[in-house]
């Protein structure tokens, strides 16, 4: 084995011509922009298919819809490329808006809004716990909390939504609906939020530590990086961004409600595995799940304007999922 | 098969790898009932014919033919249908399935139930596990689980297993690295018991005195070539070393004598469930070597000198008393670890300088963001200075072959300048200009005052560059040498083999 390794290993040595470097450097290059070249492609297809695609009712529409998975999706993000797995963001949202809702009614928005996010993070926490210190499969951890979670959410509202006799506070619910430079609020929450932790991600000693201990978690640790704090502290962002998407679909929804982030969890790892993500860590781009999380929206969004029936978009995006983690495999190869 | 009857002919077998003549017209016969060492430092070509005899490999020209035969493989289990069995250093069971079901893997006799249902038959499966190794005097019940058995039994029982799969020629690749004395015995009557079963033995081993004990016969291989067939026993053992390495073990030797001054590290070191300590010194301008055989504890020690091991580790570093609970405090401390394998040392997947700087990665923060050009100024001399190739800071780490990976770890403890360097095998699998750039390597940081721990199963190379020698067997120390006094090849030899 030592022999073979060490023999291959030397093929990078070989001299290659300038040219064919630099070509196979811009053919990784197109590679890497894939997803948004995808979603470009998507859009244009979508505008030709129906002329309300491009509409301002439907922009909006789509915008609305992403912005509560881009933050939620940047959270995995984190979780992912530190070579872990979170189930449990879908039931951290209806959690999280039931809680904010809660207690947004009994004393203040403020103290709403963070209790939610709160929850979140302690949920994270949780998370972060069971694998690093119990040791557990993180797939089966957070399978575990999101059952768990999802349970209490019920138990708690008894199976109804929380909004109080007179509704949520109208500061609370216009976030929805108010705008700022002719974007919503709510848009402008995510586009924030890419930013400070594409910067904690993508520039800080930090984020170079979780791309360490997601590609290789005993050579990280043996070069000094404490890799169960790292890893928690990713499961932590995860659900404090999870908190935050609870808190801005109440806003949406103006009321906390059991059932809300359905299925969340598996769009958000969808779209972080369509931005290029590994799912063996290690490896990824903040903005690109972001792309991930539009080309699921802007799928699905398409198909409805294409009349298609619900149930059939739910298999065409299935066969998206699959098409394009079998390119990625391919690319890699 | 009659005994002693030419089984497997290898004949003028040649292979490439890229710039590599792996294999240079190597002609080699197996006898039934023979056995058959082959040695050969690191690189000779061992693996590489066995890799073609066991149908991983191709060869470029050359044939290896059974009874006039020509044998072809398109892959592994060709070669196991030919009845060629290797047996690897690290074996392949499932460990949570009991002996009898590994040893009849793929075999598994079958009944029906009521007639109709087809069903596994356990109650077969004992006997014939049983049979089956009753027959080589194996005591091992067939129903324990195999992660209940030592290292030295699985062993025997995967080449039970080799051998009730029709084996005519196995393969046996350093059966020994890890075994006791006692059961390195054991492993030899078995051996023995299957010569009468007229099955052609390869035995590959790096402790000749081994090789004098077992060998019918024994054929040398250096860079490809073949340099010496015996068909009878095998040729004294100075002989030996100096064919393996083409040159005499003295000229290896460097005479050079450092300035050795304040002790950099002292510990206690406790063997396994023993009460005796060793004192253990390093000094400033010292190259501590640790030679052993593989599992003989070195890796662990160099862990725990790292704070990497299972206990927290107490030490003096520089006369100051410290508690090492994570590697981190050992880097604290000015301590760095070389693993024996690169994927333990290397995040394959970040770039050349991230894996640099990566211990002291808080240095290049300003007010919390990372300053990247900072970063390239400081690696660019190091890559530089250690000649890594290609000269790209921004190139991820597994695009670079195994000498330069090797450069990059080497660069991050000299990047945090590190006065203490734990190497866990370091010169292993890359080719021989990477490793003498690595001795060069230590030869300059112990030079410049830093002290040295050197793992290495690889004795010529522990006696060439080290001032001070430790032999280390199952976690203890047997012996102590230094330049000064008694220091050379037989005299380790015998602390570790006795």
């Amino acid at each position: 084995m030592q022999e073979t390794r060490d023999i291959a290993g030397k093929s990078a040595e070989i001299p290659s011509s300038g040219i064919s470097e630099w070509l196979s450097a811009k053919r990784n290059l197109l590679w890497g922009q894939m997803p948004l070249v995808a979603l470009i492609v998507l859009c244009l297809i979508a505008s030709l298919l129906s002329d309300k695609f491009l509409s301002p009712i439907n922009i909006n529409n789509v915008l609305m819809q992403g912005a509560v998975l881009t933050v939620i999706a940047i959270g995995m993000t984190f979780v992912i490329i530190g070579g872990g797995f979170d189930l449990s963001v879908g039931s951290v949202v209806a959690v999280s808006g039931i809680a904010a809702s809660w207690v947004m009614l009994e004393t203040n928005v403020v103290l709403g809004v963070s209790a939610g996010i709160a929850v979140g993070a302690f949920v994270g926490l949780v998370n972060g716990f069971i694998v690093t210190k119990l040791d557990v499969n993180p797939f089966i951890a957070t399978l575990g909390t999101m059952v768990l979670v999802r349970g209490l959410a019920f138990v708690v509202t008894e199976g109804q939504p929380v909004m109080g006799d007179e509704g949520l506070p109208d500061i609370f619910t216009d976030f929805a609906i108010e705008r700022f430079l002719n974007v919503p609020f709510l848009v402008w929450l995510p586009i924030l939020v890419l930013i400070v932790f594409s910067w904690l991600l993508h520039y800080t000693a930090y984020g170079v530590r979780v791309f360490a201990t997601g590609g290789n978690a005993e050579a990280a640790y043996l070069a000094g990086v404490s890799v169960k704090r790292i890893k928690t502290s990713t499961y932590v962002w995860c659900g404090t961004l999870a908190g935050v998407g609870g808190v801005m679909l109440a806003s949406r929804l103006q009321s906390g409600q059991p059932t809300a982030g359905g299925f969340y969890e598996l769009t958000t790892i969808a779209a972080v595995v369509l931005g290029g993500a590994s799912l063996y860590g290690g490896e990824g781009k903040l903005y690109k799940s972001v792309i991930g999380v539009f080309i699921m929206i802007v799928l699905a969004n398409a198909l409805n304007l294409a009349n298609v029936p619900s149930h059939w978009q739910q298999v065409a995006i299935g066969v998206v999922i699959v098409a394009a983690a079998a390119a990625d495999r391919w690319r890699r190869r | 098969m009659a005994p002693n009857e030419e089984l497997l002919t290898v004949r003028n077998m040649s292979k490439r790898f890229y710039g590599t003549q792996a294999l240079d017209d190597v002609s080699i016969s197996f006898h039934a009932g023979k056995v058959h060492a082959l040695i050969g430092e690191n690189g000779a070509g061992k693996s590489t014919l066995i890799k073609i005899l066991g149908g991983v490999h191709k060869p470029d020209s050359g044939v290896a033919e059974i009874a006039g035969q020509v044998l072809e493989f398109a892959g592994p289990s060709d070669a196991l249908a030919a009845g060629i069995v290797v047996i690897p250093q690290e074996m392949r069971v499932v460990m949570a399935q009991t002996v009898a079901e590994n040893v009849l893997l793929g075999k598994l006799p079958s009944k029906k139930v009521f007639g109709l249902v087809p069903a596994i038959d356990r109650r077969r499966m004992r006997e014939l596990t049983g049979e089956l190794l009753g027959s080589f005097d194996l005591d091992v019940d067939p129903e324990v689980t195999l992660d209940r058995l030592s290292f030295a039994e699985r062993q025997l029982i995967m080449i039970a297993r080799a051998l009730n799969h029709d084996a005519r020629l196995l393969i046996l690749d350093e059966p020994t690295a890890a075994l006791e004395t006692r059961e390195v015995e054991r492993l030899f009557d078995f051996i023995n018991r299957l010569k009468s079963h007229d099955v052609a033995i390869v035995f590959i081993s790096h402790r000749l005195d081994e090789v004098e004990k077992i060998a019918d016969e024994c054929t040398i291989l250096r860079d490809g070539r073949v340099v010496e067939h015996s068909a009878e026993g095998v040729p004294d053992r100075a002989e030996m070393t100096q064919l393996m390495t083409g040159r005499d073990i003295e000229e290896l030797h460097h005479s050079e004598f450092r300035e050795k001054s304040e002790p950099l590290l002292e510990i206690d070191h406790r063997g396994n469930g023993s009460d005796q300590t060793e004192n253990v010194t390093v000094r400033s301008g010292e190259i501590l070597g640790l030679a052993g055989l593989l599992g003989g504890g070195m890796t662990e020690f160099l862990d725990h000198l790292f704070g990497a091991g299972d206990e927290v580790t107490r030490m003096k570093i520089k006369g100051k008393d410290v508690a090492l609970k994570s590697p981190q405090d050992a880097i604290k401390s000015g301590i760095g670890l070389v693993p024996s394998e690169r994927s333990q040392g290397l995040i394959f997947g970040l770039t050349v300088r991230e894996n640099i700087v990566l211990p002291n990665i808080d240095k290049f923060s300003k007010n919390g963001t990372l300053s990247r050009k900072a970063i390239d100024d400081f690696v660019v001399g190091l890559i530089d200075a250690l000649d890594i190739r290609p000269n790209d800071p921004h190139k991820e780490v597994r695009e670079l072959s195994g000498g330069n990976q090797q450069k990059v770890i080497f660069a991050r403890w000299l990047a945090g300048h590190a006065d203490l360097l734990l190497l866990d095998e370091p010169t292993h699998g890359i080719d021989v200009g990477a490793k003498a750039l690595v001795h060069k390597l230590m030869n300059d940081f112990a030079d410049d005052g830093n002290g040295i721990v050197f793992a290495s199963s690889e004795m010529t190379e522990v006696l060439s560059i080290s001032d001070t020698v430790m032999a280390m067997r199952a976690g203890e120390f047997v012996g102590r040498y230094s330049r000064d006094g008694e220091y050379n090849e037989r005299a380790l030899r015998d602390a570790l083999g006795g």
